[in-house]
Order: C-alpha cells, then sequence, then structure tokens
C-alpha cells in the first residue's frame, strides 16, 4: 500500500512537471524531450529512482543498523565538502554540480540522521529523560543542521527539526514542547506587535493567575479586578503606558507576597518567572527584528504574518501569486493542460516549490483534496508501519521519516496557501528534482525493506 | 525497550489529522469559499487586446479621395513590468523626450482608479510612422512597453475643413451615454461627415483575449482564440462634394468671412460648402500638436471653427425679392405685369427707405433687375394685408406659410451637425414684439422685411437651397452631402430623392427668372456673368448697422435646365455686385465649362489677393 502511495506521487509529480513544462517546445524529437525539457529530465531521474528503490530494496536490512553511523558520517563530510566545492545557485552553496544535473547533499544528510537518531535511540540504554542522552541526541541533529544554515539553506535546516516528533514519541518531556511552543509563539508575536501591548497583556494574564488562587478577600478581588478593567481599556488606547505598566508590576508584585503569604507559594513562584520570561522574549524579538533580521528577512516575516503591510507587487508578489493561482482553480480546477498563471510563469518556482500551485489551478479543490488526503494516508500509515516494529531501530527510523515529511508537506502546501513562511523546500516526491526525489525514494525504500522483513529478526 | 509512551503515538496522528485538516480547510477557503483570489486571478493572466478597425474612407463625388487612415502608434506601458535597469536614456532619445517626461509619463497618481501598476495604459500616444521605425527595431529592450497601431485622418486635398469634420478621443460622457459601445482612448467623429456618419465610418472593433506572463508577454491565446473577434473595417462614403469646385471657392475667398454653398438643383447634391476662414483640416488630425492647433483655432477672434454654411444667420437682403415676388403673384398680390411708380424713396408716415435713381418698373421681371425697394415695400405690404390693414397676422401667416415651404425659416436636414433654421418672423413672433396694448402692429411696422432686412435670417444654405428652388421651378430636394455607402460591390444610395414642392403655379416662375436673368445680363449681377451661358441671379447688399455692408449673391446656370444654384455671402464686403457676384460667377464657370475664360483671370486675381479681414 505504501508503495502504491510512492508510486501515485511520483506520476502525479510527473504529470504537473509535464503541464508547467507545456510551454517548452515537446516536438522537437526523443533525445530533446529527454535531456532538454524539464520534464524529460524528471522522467530519467523516476527511471533512476527505481532504479535505485530496487537497488535499497535487496540490501539486507541488518546494513543500515551497522552502518547508521558511517553513512550518518558520510552525509557529514559531504555536507563540508560542498561549502568548499559547491555550485552556487541563488545565493546558497547547497549543489554539487555534475553537467546539467545537480545534487543536493542536504538530501543525503537528512536520511542520514534518520538513520543515526534511529541507531542512537534504539541503544538499550538510552533514556531521553536523562540529560546526557538528550543533549547527545539534539546534537546528532543540530551538527548537519549548523552546517546546513552556513550554506545558508534555511529551508533545509528547518527540516532537521521534525527529528523533534520522533524524539517526543521516544520521551523527551512534554513541558519542554509547550515551552518551546509558548515561545515560539511569543517570539512571533513579538516580531508583529509592539512590546509595551504584548507586555500588558502578559501582566494581565498573570494577575488573573494570581486572582484564581486567591478565592477569598474581597479587598483583593476588588483591586485586583480595578486593575484588570484599567488594563483592558489601556490595551486598546495605550496612552499613559509607562504609569501603567508600573502600577501592573506593582500589583503583581503585592498579589505575588499576598499568594505568597497565603501559603500558596507554588502559583506564585510559578507566575512570576513566567511573566518576566515572556517579557523578555517579547523584548528580544522586537530588538532582533529591527536590529539583527535584514531587511528581506523582515519582509518574509510581514509576508507571512502580517500581509496587509506588505507591497501587494513587491515582497507579497509571489504568495499572492501562489493564492491566485489556487484560488482560480475553483472546485474542479481549469483542467490539465489548462492552467493560466502557472503556464504563464506568474508562479514562481513553479515545478519546485510551487508545484501545488499547478495541482490547484489546474486540478481545483478535487485535486488539492486528494493529494493533501493522499499525503495523510501516507504519514497515518508510516505511523501505523512505526507501531507495528519489534525493532526498536526500524521504530525510530519509521519516526525520523515520518517527521522528516510531515515537516517537508506542512511547510510546502502550507507556504503555497499563504499559511507558512516562503521557506524553499520541496513537496516530497512530486516537486521537480532528483536529488530530493532520490532522499524520499531511499528513505522510503529502507521504510518498506525494514517493514517487509520485520518478523524475521527481532531485537 | 518498554514503551512509556504508548498514548504519546496518538497525539501524534491527531496532530497529523489536525494539520491535514486545517490544509484542507485552507484550501477550501482559497478555492471554493473565497472567489476573491480567482477573479485576481482573472484580471492578471488574460487580458482583452482591442483590434482596432479601419475607419471608413471619404471620396468627393468624382472619386477623389477626401479623407485616408494614416497609422500611427500608441505606446503602451505596464508600471510593474518595466525593468529597472532599462537603458532610459536611449529609449527617450527614440522617441525624442527628455527624462524629465519620462518620469513623468511613466508614474502616474495611482491612487486614481483609471491607473494601475498592473495594468497597461497609455505611455505616449501617437506616435509617427517614422518615429516608430526606429523604436521598433529595439522594443525588445524595453520589457512592459507595447505597441497598438491606431488610424487616424489624413486629408490629401486640405480642403473642406467644416464639411469634412475631425476625428478625436471620445470624452468621459460619451463614453458613458453609449452603453459600452465606447471605451476610453477610442475614436470618435467630432464634426461634419465624420461626425454625420459615425455610426457608418467607425467600423466594429475586434477582441482578442490573450494569455500574458508575469513579464507582460504574450504566451498565447486564450481558449485557443475561441472568444476572438476581428475588427470589421467601417464603411466607405462617397459624398456629393466636387472637391475642386470646393478648393476653387475655398481659393476665391481668401482673407475674406462669410460662406458658399452650391447645390445640384435636380438631385440636391451639395456640390461644395466652404466656409471662411477656413483651416487646414490636417491640422486637426489626432498627434502630439493636434492640442496647440485646436487652441490656436479656437482662441482665433475669426472663428475658424464655426461653420458659417449653417450655422451663421445672416439677413439675405435683396436676394429674398425673387421669393416674395413668387408669392405675390401666387397670392395676387401682384400680376406679372403689375407697374409700381418708384419716385427714388419709399415713404410712410414719418417712415423713409431709399431706393436707388433706375429706370421705371412696369412689370415685377424689371423690379427683379433692378432691385426696387419700393416696388417688393408694395408687394410686401398687399401679401400682409390681403385681409385687411388692421388684421396683419393673416396676410403674414399665409406669408409665412410659403416661406417655410420654401425651406427657410426651419431646419432643411441637411447631413451636416449642427445645422440652424433662420428665423422668419410669424404674426406671434411680432405680437409679442408689438404688444396690443402698446398699439400692435400693423404691415408698415415691419416693411423692411420686404427687402429681406430686419428681422428675417436665413443660413447661407438655405439661400443656396432658395436658388434651387426656383431653379427647379417649384420643388427641392433636401440638400445633402452623403452619396453612397459602399458595400462591397454595391453603392448603397443614401439620400430621399423625394421632392418638396412649392405651391407656387409653376408658371408665374418664368418673370421671375427672366427678371433674374436680366439681373446678369444688364444689372447690379453683371460681374457674375459668363459669356454663352444663360444665368439667373439676384444680388443682394445687406445693410449691416455694424459696418460696412454684407456682399451676398444667389444664382443658377444655365437658366433654362440648371445644374448648379449658388449661394455667396461675403461679410462686409460692400455691394452684392462687387465680390459676391464674381465669386459666384467664377464658381459657376468653373463647374460648367471645367475652366474660367482668360478674360476672367483678372477677377480671379483680384479675388485672390483681396483682404476683406480688418482684424482689430
Amino acid at each position: 500500500m505504501t508503495f502504491s502511495l510512492y508510486l501515485a506521487m511520483v506520476g502525479i509529480g510527473w504529470l504537473m512537471i509535464y503541464t508547467v513544462g507545456y510551454s517548452e517546445d515537446y516536438s522537437k524529437g526523443f533525445s530533446h524531450f529527454m535531456f532538454e525539457t524539464q520534464v524529460g529530465k524528471q522522467t530519467i531521474w523516476i527511471g533512476i529512482a527505481f532504479a535505485v528503490f530496487l537497488f535499497t530494496y535487496i540490501i539486507d536490512r541488518k546494513f543500515w543498523e551497522t552502518f547508521a553511523y558511517p553513512i550518518y558520517g558520510v552525509g557529514l563530510v559531504l555536507l563540508v565538502a560542498v561549502l568548499i566545492f559547491g555550485r552556487e545557485i541563488k545565493g546558497a552553496t547547497s549543489w554539487f554540480a555534475f553537467g546539467s544535473f545537480t545534487f543536493q547533499p542536504s538530501e543525503f544528510a537528512k536520511f542520514g540522521t534518520a538513520l543515526a537518531m534511529a541507531a542512537y535511540l534504539s541503544t538499550y540504554r538510552v533514556n531521553l529523560r536523562q540529560l546526557r542522552h538528550q543533549v547527545l541526541a539534539l546534537g546528532l541533529i543540530l551538527v548537519p543542521t549548523g552546517l546546513i544554515l552556513l550554506q545558508p539553506d534555511a529551508g533545509s535546516a528547518l527540516v532537521f527539526l521534525s527529528f523533534l516528533m520522533l524524539m517526543y514519541r521516544e520521551g523527551f518531556p512534554a513541558n519542554v514542547y509547550i515551552l518551546g511552543f509558548t515561545s515560539i509563539v511569543l517570539l512571533l508575536l513579538g516580531f508583529v506587535y509592539p512590546p509595551g501591548q504584548l507586555l500588558l497583556g502578559l501582566g494581565l494574564l498573570g494577575l488573573l493567575a494570581l486572582l484564581f488562587g486567591l478565592r477569598k478577600g474581597r479587598l483583593y478581588w476588588l483591586l485586583g479586578w480595578g486593575g484588570l478593567a484599567a488594563g483592558v481599556i489601556l490595551f486598546f488606547k495605550p496612552a499613559h503606558l509607562l504609569y501603567f505598566a508600573g502600577g501592573l508590576g506593582g500589583l503583581l508584585l503585592i498579589f505575588s507576597v499576598v499568594n505568597w503569604v497565603k501559603k500558596n507559594t507554588q502559583l506564585a513562584t510559578l507566575v512570576l518567572p513566567v511573566v518576566l520570561y515572556g517579557a523578555m522574549l517579547v523584548y528580544v524579538s522586537d530588538f532582533t527584528f529591527h536590529n539583527f533580521l535584514k531587511p528581506h528577512q523582515q519582509d518574509r516575516i510581514n509576508v507571512w504574518l502580517n500581509p496587509a503591510k506588505c507591497d501587494r507587487q513587491g515582497s507579497l508578489y509571489n504568495v499572492l501569486q501562489s493564492k491566485m493561482a489556487i484560488g482560480s482553480g475553483g472546485l474542479q480546477g481549469k483542467g490539465f493542460l489548462e492552467g493560466t498563471l502557472t503556464k504563464g510563469n506568474f508562479v514562481p518556482e513553479q515545478s519546485t516549490d510551487f508545484i501545488f500551485c499547478t495541482i490547484g489551478e489546474e486540478q481545483g479543490f478535487v485535486g488539492t483534496f486528494a493529494i493533501i488526503g493522499l499525503f495523510l494516508l501516507l504519514l497515518l500509515r508510516i505511523v501505523t508501519i512505526a507501531e507495528r516494529q519489534r525493532s526498536a531501530f526500524a521504530k525510530c527510523y519509521a519516526y525520523g521519516v515520518l517527521g522528516i515529511l510531515f515537516v517537508h508537506i506542512v511547510v510546502n502546501i502550507g507556504m503555497t496557501m499563504g499559511l507558512m513562511p516562503i521557506i524553499g523546500i520541496p513537496l516530497p516526491l512530486i516537486s521537480k528534482g532528483g536529488s530530493s526525489l532520490l532522499g524520499f525514494t531511499v528513505m522510503i525504500a529502507v521504510l518498506l525493506k525494514l517493514d517487509g522483513s520485520r518478523h524475521r529478526n527481532s531485537v | 525497550m518498554s514503551d512509556v509512551d504508548q498514548t504519546r503515538k496518538n497525539y501524534i496522528r491527531a496532530l497529523i489529522i489536525l494539520v491535514g485538516v486545517i490544509l484542507i480547510g485552507r484550501a477550501l477557503h482559497l478555492q471554493v469559499l473565497d472567489g476573491s483570489y480567482a477573479e485576481l486571478a482573472e484580471a492578471t493572466a488574460i487580458e482583452k487586446l482591442t483590434l482596432y478597425p479601419a475607419r471608413g474612407l471619404i471620396y468627393d463625388r468624382n472619386r477623389n479621395l477626401l479623407i485616408h487612415n494614416n497609422p500611427v502608434f500608441d505606446l503602451w506601458v505596464t508600471y510593474n513590468q518595466v525593468s529597472k535597469d532599462m537603458d532610459v536614456g536611449a529609449f527617450c532619445e527614440l522617441l525624442s523626450i527628455d527624462t524629465t517626461e519620462y518620469k513623468k509619463r511613466l508614474n502616474k497618481d495611482w491612487s486614481d482608479i483609471r491607473y494601475s501598476r498592473s495594468k497597461p495604459f497609455v505611455f505616449l500616444s501617437t506616435i509617427s510612422a517614422q518615429t516608430y521605425g526606429a523604436f521598433q527595431e529595439r522594443l525588445f529592450e524595453f520589457p512592459g512597453f507595447f505597441v497598438q497601431p491606431r488610424n487616424v485622418r489624413g486629408y490629401p486635398q486640405a480642403h473642406g475643413a467644416h464639411v469634412l469634420g475631425f476625428i478625436r478621443e471620445v470624452n468621459a460622457s460619451e463614453v458613458e451615454n453609449s452603453e459600452g459601445s465606447y471605451q476610453p482612448g477610442d475614436y470618435i467623429g467630432a464634426s461634419g461627415l465624420e461626425k454625420a456618419y459615425e455610426d457608418q465610418l467607425k467600423g466594429v472593433k475586434g477582441a482578442q483575449f490573450v494569455l500574458k506572463d508575469n513579464l507582460g508577454r504574450i504566451v498565447g491565446s486564450y481558449k485557443d482564440g475561441s472568444l476572438d473577434t476581428s475588427a470589421v473595417a467601417g464603411t466607405n462614403l462617397i459624398t456629393t462634394l466636387d472637391i475642386d469646385l470646393q478648393t476653387y471657392a475655398e481659393k476665391l475667398m481668401v482673407n475674406k468671412i462669410g460662406a458658399v454653398v452650391a447645390i445640384e438643383p435636380a438631385t440636391g447634391e451639395i456640390l461644395l460648402m466652404a466656409s471662411m476662414p477656413t483651416y487646414d483640416p490636417n491640422r486637426l488630425t489626432i498627434s502630439r500638436e493636434r492640442g496647440q492647433a485646436v487652441q490656436e483655432l479656437s482662441q482665433d477672434s475669426l472663428k475658424p471653427f464655426f461653420n458659417r454654411t449653417v450655422m451663421a444667420q445672416y439677413a439675405p437682403g435683396s436676394i429674398f425679392k425673387p421669393v416674395l415676388a413668387l408669392i405675390g403673384l401666387e397670392e395676387g398680390a401682384i400680376q406679372p405685369s403689375t407697374s409700381i411708380s418708384c419716385p427714388g424713396y419709399y415713404a410712410y408716415n414719418n417712415f423713409t427707405w431709399g431706393c436707388r435713381g433706375h429706370p421705371p418698373t412696369p412689370n415685377v421681371s424689371r423690379a427683379i433687375q433692378y432691385s426696387c425697394n419700393t416696388y417688393f415695400f408694395q408687394t410686401f405690404r398687399r401679401i400682409v394685408d390681403q385681409k385687411s390693414f388692421y388684421e396683419p397676422q393673416v396676410g403674414l401667416d399665409t406669408l409665412v406659410e410659403h416661406l417655410y415651404q420654401f425651406g427657410l425659416g426651419r431646419p432643411l436636414g441637411v447631413d451636416v451637425p449642427w445645422e440652424e433654421e433662420g428665423l422668419v418672423p410669424t404674426s406671434e413672433y411680432y405680437d409679442r414684439k408689438y404688444p396690443r396694448e402698446k398699439g400692435g402692429w400693423k404691415s408698415p411696422t415691419i416693411l423692411s422685411v420686404g427687402i429681406g432686412q430686419g428681422e428675417i435670417q436665413l443660413t447661407t444654405l438655405q439661400m443656396a437651397n432658395m436658388a434651387a428652388i426656383i431653379a427647379n421651378r417649384g420643388f427641392y430636394i433636401t440638400p445633402h452631402l452623403g452619396k453612397f455607402l459602399v458595400k462591397g460591390d454595391s453603392l448603397l444610395p443614401l439620400a430621399s430623392s423625394d421632392p418638396w414642392k412649392v405651391d407656387i403655379r409653376p408658371e408665374l416662375f418664368e418673370p421671375v427668372i427672366q427678371g433674374m436673368m436680366s439681373v446678369v445680363e444688364a444689372g447690379t449681377g453683371r460681374a457674375a456673368g459668363i459669356p454663352g451661358i444663360s444665368m439667373a441671379g439676384k444680388t443682394g447688399t445687406v445693410e449691416n448697422p455694424h459696418g460696412i455692408d454684407h456682399s451676398t449673391f444667389i444664382a443658377f446656370a444655365p437658366a433654362e435646365n440648371p445644374e448648379i444654384a449658388i449661394a455667396v455671402y461675403v461679410e462686409n464686403a460692400g455691394g452684392g455686385g462687387r465680390y459676391a457676384a464674381p465669386i459666384a460667377g467664377l464658381l459657376i464657370e468653373q463647374f460648367l465649362n471645367k475652366s474660367v475664360h482668360p478674360s476672367k483671370k483678372y477677377l480671379e486675381d483680384w479675388m485672390f489677393q483681396t483682404n476683406l479681414i480688418s482684424k482689430p
């Protein structure tokens, strides 16, 4: 079943690349078609991918577990090598070039890291509740991430965060995820809203928490609610922010002391640091946004979170064109080869990162629903596969692959529809590009091999 | 390994499904629920190109081309497709503009809804074919710019500006009132024949739907061109004008103010229609110099835009006398042989109107020949007083009815815009002017109408038509300029040939025409005479309280079987025999003989050289 999903995706990808490149001349003979057109090259890559799939499937399952670290090592070496020998395309040194074909070592590194993580986490004594093991696991991820950031290729680097899903499954503390998630939300809010306003909100939330700690005492209630009301008013009309911030801080302190005196220590000690931490994050993010981020990075964040601020013909152009292309597909789409925006090169990178636009425009909601549905099926199928493994290595590996696919799919599709910032990573198996196709092919082939032989051998 | 986190696999599943649902929900929103992105996409990718038809050509009666089409080129630009690295210097040089103008033309007021950075607008209009030739070779270097060919008008003969008219860009209210048939930037006939036959000349615009890429390049046709329509050229028009005669008239009338109209009596075809002063119609063709020309012409104190043939209303003076004679005869006020003695003036109570000393007028022919004022005052009074002296209304309205039949006092319905109706005063008019309680009016009150002065006013076209009616001995066909529409190989006649008859017995015309012939042979119109051609004419010297009298003349020839009827009106030129008659004579001779006799050359030169315009 997984294999048929794989075939379907690759097939759909081929058709979509065919339609995107349709303005190229397809009638100049076979060799021209195969070697000069986008879809011709993709056909060759698909051929290679099938061969690789078969080859991978033949290799003994033990091979991957045994050589997990060496493969990871080769990946790292390639990442270093590409920084030295690679070809710079669009400002990033991410590619080895052989004639007109290019290869991206970060794709290989994803696979290597998935193997290494699986090998490490499946080791009997490793427990992700211990700090030493946490640090080591994170280290395995962060080394290739750092190397990729040097290229720089933020998109591919981001994909390595996907191993957090594997680590979560293997017992990494949930609190870290909650803290991380809230921190990210606060950081992003800090990019968009002025820090004073956010601080006010944070303080009010803290006050509210403390109030609920004090169920008794009228005076405090009165004081508390009064402060809250004033806060709400000021939130929308922040005229005398400074005085008010002082007042709010004072109130917070008083309430903390009162809470503390009333033996409500736990709450007080939680709320105050959280508010302080939040305040710090908010200021840090505001400061970073204005002082460290380059204008084009600020633009990207604005395009994502604050589109009303952006120039429709400037930074917002790509997202807008992409959304227009998808939106113009309607329910049923314009039909195969009938896309007007995708054919007219309105959408950037439409055979690679923005290939989802072509699906959206030509196949409509029916098409996008089907593609998202297929991916959903694939992801859930991998969870099922993972959970039925007896070998911890196989299970961890499956979760690693799951995470990588998940991040690719969510970020790529989300980006084309304006839900995610524009991060240049391909849509697995569908986007044009040999490295990406081969990378995912190998990943899935190994997964199927491990799954196919799960009964034979267990650790 | 012991698995302590079994529930976590379900959280992961839940996360995957949640994210999947969010993505699908977003797709549903973009593609199905919110149509705005689809609308935006339509506007960006598919563009409708207008294909402009060639406008119909206009010919004269001898198939001489009067108006043809000249190709010019509008340069369009889409702002956001202009490359920042473009060689602006070279661009400006090719178009002979400077960089300041370049910036001004490119940076529109984007808050104005007419302009958008992503919609093409006209950067520079009506670039000549020469300029375009050099520019075209390098057009590819300037992305975002494209060229739209247009047709503007050319006038190879450079005469007949008022009759032919001009075209210009439609204005906002024309677009609004056209219910979609005109779009901003379209051309429309704004005067003359261009306006009168706009519907036939303009043709049908075509449309081409193309797909454009993000650089504004055309990448293909939309739906394989199934929605495209091709432009249909306008219909060619053959007019009744004789451009040679028109040109000759404009030359004779040079440096004079006035109007000349000539009609073929049998058909109502207008042979020439000259309003002076005139201008070279090529100056008003759509070009970058047009604005300047329009401004100069409209500020000229002589009002060259004013079409004096149909818009100027002049007192006819003595050329009115033949018509009055005909009506007097028909009404029995006089007989052909009626004799009225003239002491050299006409007096009634305190009113005295002079008459020139002339031989006795024993009949109506002589009265016309000598243009006797006394004779026609009397005739006029007899008509007006036919019921009784105290009831002039009855008589006047009878007269007015006759005048209406002569096409006076109401528009003739010529196919030239803005025709005035002239003024024929009725009893109602005088009742208002001279109210009963203040004593009212009687025939002597309005006496000057009898000799074509006073309140009565005619257009030059009406005067020429009046001559045509006499030439036809009692009928006219609505004067017109449009003769045929050319549809393929066939000619579709435009005008109706139904005659308008006047209630004058045919035999009554002969004494009047006899008198008019004597005018040319031995009267005030001798200067019009042509050896060997019988001509009937009547001069007029219109009293002008503001300056020198106006000189006017009507005529037709040959008198027995007329081929041309003409009216000439020259402002501030003095006696009718002095300028109007010789000009009419030269034109008739040119028309009938295709040349002017050498013995007349001195007259011709005199006309060419005389300047009657005294600009303040």
